[in-house]
């Protein structure tokens, strides 16, 4: 369960105060697809970076399974990032001096399980996106598709309830982005919560739900309608 | 903890580490062998002289009148500077330890030529030398006032019958026994003319600081010169600098057929006789002083762009919870990786170093403890040089992932 | 296109203003600490007397005891006895020979009022002036029937000149020394030869002596040397005839000679000398005489402090920690850069654009860093006079004349290119689609 209510984020720079969020309020439920569209400067990013504990926010209350995260120290935050969130990014965000395997390692060191079941779970998430005969290959060495496979396998291998991605298929051509889709709708089919951020109104329609932000709020306006307006 | 990814991200990016590791192996190297030569010096210096240094101070006086009658001016010399108020003793003699000049000879055991003898320094002196000296009489006997005689002053002396050894002379000469039981032994100067050791001191240095024997020297019951006068004057303690001057005058005063060289202090020729020793330990612990400033702040610098650099990756980190202090933890671990291969070769390049200057220049070697506290110091350089760095990581923040490009 | 590199290379050091300083900084510490130990040991290894130090020789004849070798391993005694001297000197085998040796005299100034003071001196004869070459501000030395009638002559020194009679030709006049009359034949101009290598036993750095006047007449008035002596045998009773005549080595002797064939003919003289002593009784050991030119002689008594030495290599050390230091960084700006770079060459730079351009960059930091270190060393030389102050000749040591400047412009260049080349060579590796990829 993600809920969120009032919540208001405020970008404050020396000259100007941007409102990203104004009094949003939204829960997702167990098992959901979400996907998010707007207008760019709308606060896609913005809300996904709250709800992924990325960053926090001016004001309202955000509950993760039932617990107010806004009381939580960067310690906490940090520990409910790593075993309940995954996430995949636009760029990608592969470290690029680790290889594959140890890129997939990385949020499991955080979590401190021993050598062997990491092992495990690394080999199973890296066959389970068909990389595992890339084990030992840089970033670099990739496709742009391979690469975002890899983070996803990444944001799988901890086994989190919440996937969060942030325009996964956008640096990727429409063939690479429907393999990336469909690895996401399988992994929903297995009961995970995906919020994904995208700018194709295609993508956004295979979604189970669909909400529509602009200027910082939830648009009750027809997504569908709105997408072709805002273009 | 994460060693593993951290190493083998280091792999790829060799050339950068390996800079570092280099220069705190070269930093290591030097800085082993400076402390090495400090603690040489150091120990050099901190040896005692055996006189009362602190109390003690000469005045030398050169005669040029042609008529003069020596014998008489160093009587009169002598009771005036005794008689003066907050003197405790005074002689004429010829040298004094740390003067860096003075006389030497050999004394054998057995009378004859071609038997190796031992090198001693030998300083005149009469039955005031001991007290003037300030140096503990441990066995035997001071000289009796009968026995000083006045030797001739331009060829070799006739050697008085006694005299008065430290106990590294007597040790050396006579390995076997104790410094008491030297006393009464016979030896042989000049290869035949026999010498009654009759009391030992516990430690008297020769003038020479750097010879191998310094802590052999032997007082002779003899006054010798013809012009030169070098008298060696103990003052009560605390009253050196007062009479020192006052002195100087009264001798200039009464006579002025001669020439009075300002007195000089035992603490000064201390001063001037380990001036090179501690000027290069100044030099040495200034050099590595620096060396250590440079290599940190390159560290620090080297540091910080990698965390500049890595500021997405971070983030990343981050996002996929890292907490703080592991991101802190991450870059310490990865410096102190770097960290040990530089003091690991920087132990074999300083022992080759080392090896090398003991041979070109006589050094002594480096205690084997310096090496790892000159590596434990490294790393903890290393780990202070990185800690801003990897604060300033720590506090990157997770949004970055999904806002950089 | 230069221009533009110049242009580039400033804006991106000034965008790192504290590293950029941190790296001219680590250079001109590496190259201050570097020249300024190199400076004092070129001082010290300097050639005393460029022009003529191949046509002097230093003399040495194997007097010593037969159980042991004066000096290890098995050299000859490094100064020689009055006996054996003299008779050198009578025997006018070589060009010109000078036997000397160092003593103090005291001068008895007759104005009133002015105190006696006592003088440095040396005690030589006559071919001591021309032999070395010294400069004469009045008059001139001796010559050889003066040593041989003793005559009381003396040669003083510009300083004494001026204490006693202002500074003005005192050639003719005459001074009181030890209660004798001695006649001023000369007045040197400024001389001091470093290292003092007449007579390296006896402070090599030292100043050269105040006065000088005939050896012959020293020995007359019994006048015993204030530098070493070393015997290995005992001298007989009989003052300082005795002395004289005993086994006592204290005076310096050298001699010109031109060629290799007067060095082997005097060679050969010295061997003939030696058997005729041998014959007499003298001279236990084996024939071992040597012949040493003036650098020679300076190797072979290592002038050259071994602490300098000690410093020369850890300052070399500390140059290759700075370099490294330098090196590190510049990779490492340049590494951040690669994207910028990689977008260079897809945009068309040549690989040897990039390379001029950083190659400038760094050429940049390098010369701030060489002229930094020429400031340093001299920082560094009067660090040197401040620790080493109480030796008087240190200042002859911490001078830097014209060579040693172009030596640190020099090693600042090398520094500088050479921590350059590195950085600069992988960043002209960088693939223009490399960084494309990844980010
Ligand atoms: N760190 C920041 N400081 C100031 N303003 C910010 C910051 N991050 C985002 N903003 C502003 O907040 C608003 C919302 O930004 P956000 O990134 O959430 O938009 P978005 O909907 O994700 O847009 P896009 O579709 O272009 O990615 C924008 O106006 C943006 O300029
Ligand atoms: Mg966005």
């Amino acid at each position: 369960m993600l809920s969120m209510q009032n919540v208001s984020m405020v970008y404050r720079t020396e000259t100007v105060e941007t409102h990203a969020l104004r009094d949003f309020s939204l829960e997702v439920g167990e098992g959901e697809f979400v996907s998010v569209t707007g207008p760019s400067g709308s606060g896609k990013t913005t809300f996904l970076n709250i709800a992924g504990l990325l960053e926090e926010f001016s004001s309202g209350t955000y509950k993760l399974d039932g617990k107010d995260t806004s009381s939580l120290g960067d310690t906490e935050r940090s520990r409910l990032r790593n075993e309940k969130i995954g996430f995949i990014f636009q760029s990608f965000n592969l470290i690029p001096e680790l290889d594959i395997f140890d890129n997939v390692d990385v949020p499991l060191r955080y979590r401190g399980f021993n050598a062997a079941e990491r092992k495990e779970r690394i080999e199973r998430v890296i066959d389970m996106v068909g990389l595992g005969s890339r084990m030992k290959h840089l970033p670099s060495q990739l496709s742009g598709g391979q690469q975002q496979r890899v983070a996803i396998a990444r944001a799988l291998a901890g086994e989190p309830r919440f996937l969060l991605a942030d325009e996964p298929t956008g640096n990727l051509d429409s063939e690479m982005a429907e393999s990336v889709m469909q690895l996401l709708e399988e992994i929903n089919a297995k009961g995970t919560t995906i919020i994904m951020v995208t700018h194709e109104p295609k993508l956004a329609g295979r979604a189970k739900r669909n909400i529509f932000v602009r200027d910082g709020r939830l648009s009750s306006v027809e997504p569908q309608l709105q997408v072709a307006v805002g273009g | 903890m994460d060693i593993g990814p951290i190493w083998r991200a280091l792999l790829r990016n060799k050339s950068s580490f390996l800079l570092i590791a280099l220069q705190i192996a070269a930093t290591m190297a030097l800085m082993v062998n400076a402390i090495a030569i400090i603690q040489e010096r150091s120990r050099l210096m901190a040896r005692p002289s055996g006189i009362d240094e602190e109390n003690i101070f000469y005045i030398d006086s050169s005669s040029f009148d042609k008529d003069l009658e020596y014998q008489a001016m160093v009587a009169e010399d002598l009771d005036l500077i005794r008689a003066f108020p907050g003197i405790v003793n005074a002689m004429l003699t010829n040298s004094f330890p740390l003067r860096d000049g003075g006389w030497s000879q050999a004394l054998q055991t057995e009378p004859g030529e071609g038997i190796d003898g031992t090198g001693t320094a030998i300083y005149f002196a009469d039955e005031h030398g001991i007290e003037t000296f300030g140096v503990d009489l441990i066995a035997g006997r001071n000289f009796a006032t009968t026995e000083i005689v006045w030797a001739d002053p331009e060829g070799a002396p006739d050697w008085p019958e006694s005299a008065i050894v430290t106990r590294a002379m007597a040790a050396e000469m006579y390995p076997d026994i104790t410094p008491e039981q030297a006393v009464g032994k016979v030896a042989y100067i000049e290869q035949d003319q026999p010498v009654t050791i009759i009391g030992i001191v516990d430690r008297m240095q020769a003038p020479w600081k750097s010879w191998a024997g310094v802590e052999r020297s032997m007082l002779v019951p003899m006054k010798r010169g013809q012009s030169f006068a070098r008298y060696v004057i103990r003052a009560k303690p605390g009253y050196r600098d007062e009479v020192m001057p006052q002195l100087e005058r009264l001798l200039a005063e009464r006579d002025t057929g001669r020439i009075i060289d300002s007195p000089g202090t035992i603490t000064e020729a201390r001063r001037m006789a380990y001036l090179e020793d501690s000027a290069m330990i100044k030099l040495l612990v200034f050099i590595v002083s620096l060396l250590t400033a440079i290599t940190s702040l390159g560290i620090v610098g080297l540091a910080s762009f990698s965390v500049a650099k890595r500021t997405k990756q971070i983030g990343t980190r981050r996002a996929l919870g890292a907490t703080r202090p592991s991101i802190l933890r991450h870059f310490q671990l990865e410096n102190f990786l770097i960290s040990s291969i530089g003091v690991v070769s920087g132990a074999i390049l300083a022992v080759a170093l080392n090896m090398w200057m003991v041979q070109t220049f006589d050094l002594t070697p480096i205690a084997w403890y310096i090496i790892p506290v000159s590596m434990l110091v490294l790393w903890m350089v290393g780990q202070l040089a990185v800690y801003g760095p990897a604060r300033r990581a720590s506090l990157v923040s997770p949004a970055i992932a999904t806002r950089s490009v | 296109m230069f221009r533009y590199y110049l242009k580039l290379g400033l804006l991106s050091i000034r965008r790192n203003p504290i590293l950029s300083t941190l790296m001219v900084a680590a250079i001109a510490t590496g190259i201050g600490a570097c020249m300024t130990i190199v400076n004092i040991d070129y001082v010290m290894s300097g050639n005393p007397i460029p022009h003529r130090s191949d046509v002097l020789y230093h003399v040495q004849v194997d007097s010593w005891d037969p159980h042991e070798a004066a000096e290890e391993p098995d050299l000859p005694p490094v100064q020689v006895t009055y006996r054996d001297g003299t008779a050198l000197l009578a025997a006018k085998k070589a060009r010109r020979q000078v036997l000397s040796y160092r003593s103090s005299r005291v001068i008895q100034p007759e104005e009133a009022g002015q105190l006696p003071f006592e003088v440095s001196s040396r005690s030589t004869s006559a071919d001591f002036f021309s032999m070395f070459d010294i400069p004469f501000l009045f008059g001139s030395g001796w010559d050889v029937d003066s040593d041989e009638s003793l005559e009381y002559v003396v040669v003083i020194n510009k300083e004494i000149n001026e204490r006693l009679f202002a500074g003005v030709n005192s050639v003719g006049r005459s001074i009181v020394m030890n209660g004798d009359h001695y006649r001023i034949t000369g007045v040197l101009d400024m001389w001091d030869p470093t290292p003092k290598f007449y007579d390296v036993n006896n402070q090599s750095f030292g100043d050269a002596e105040e006065a000088y006047f005939p050896f012959s007449v020293s020995i007359a008035n019994e006048l015993s040397s204030d530098g070493n002596t070393n015997c290995w045998k005992p001298v007989d009773e009989g003052g300082f005839d005795a002395f004289l005549y005993s086994e006592c080595i204290w005076m310096q002797f050298w001699v010109e000679l031109h060629g290799a064939d007067e060095k082997q003919d005097y060679m050969d003289f010295l061997n003939a000398y030696v058997e005729t002593q041998k014959a007499l009784g003298r001279f236990p050991r084996p024939m071992n005489n040597r012949l040493s030119n003036v650098m020679e002689w300076m190797d072979s008594q290592d002038v050259v402090a071994d602490d300098v030495q000690v410093l020369l290599g850890l300052a070399v050390l500390f140059l290759v920690v700075c370099l490294l230091n330098t090196i590190g960084l510049l990779l490492a700006k340049i590494m951040r850069r690669s994207g910028d770079i990689a977008l260079r060459r897809a945009l068309g730079a040549s690989r040897r654009a990039v390379f001029s351009q950083y190659i400038v960059e760094a050429g940049i930091i390098g010369f701030g860093g060489g002229v930094l270190g020429i400031a340093m060393t001299w920082l560094g030389l009067q660090g040197i006079k401040g620790l080493y102050g109480d030796f008087d000749f240190v200042t002859k040591l911490v001078t830097m004349d014209w060579l040693m400047i172009f030596a640190a412009i020099g090693l600042a260049l090398i520094s500088a290119l050479g921590a350059a080349v590195y950085p600069t060579w992988r960043a002209c590796g960088i693939q223009p689609a490399s960084q494309l990829n990844t980010l």
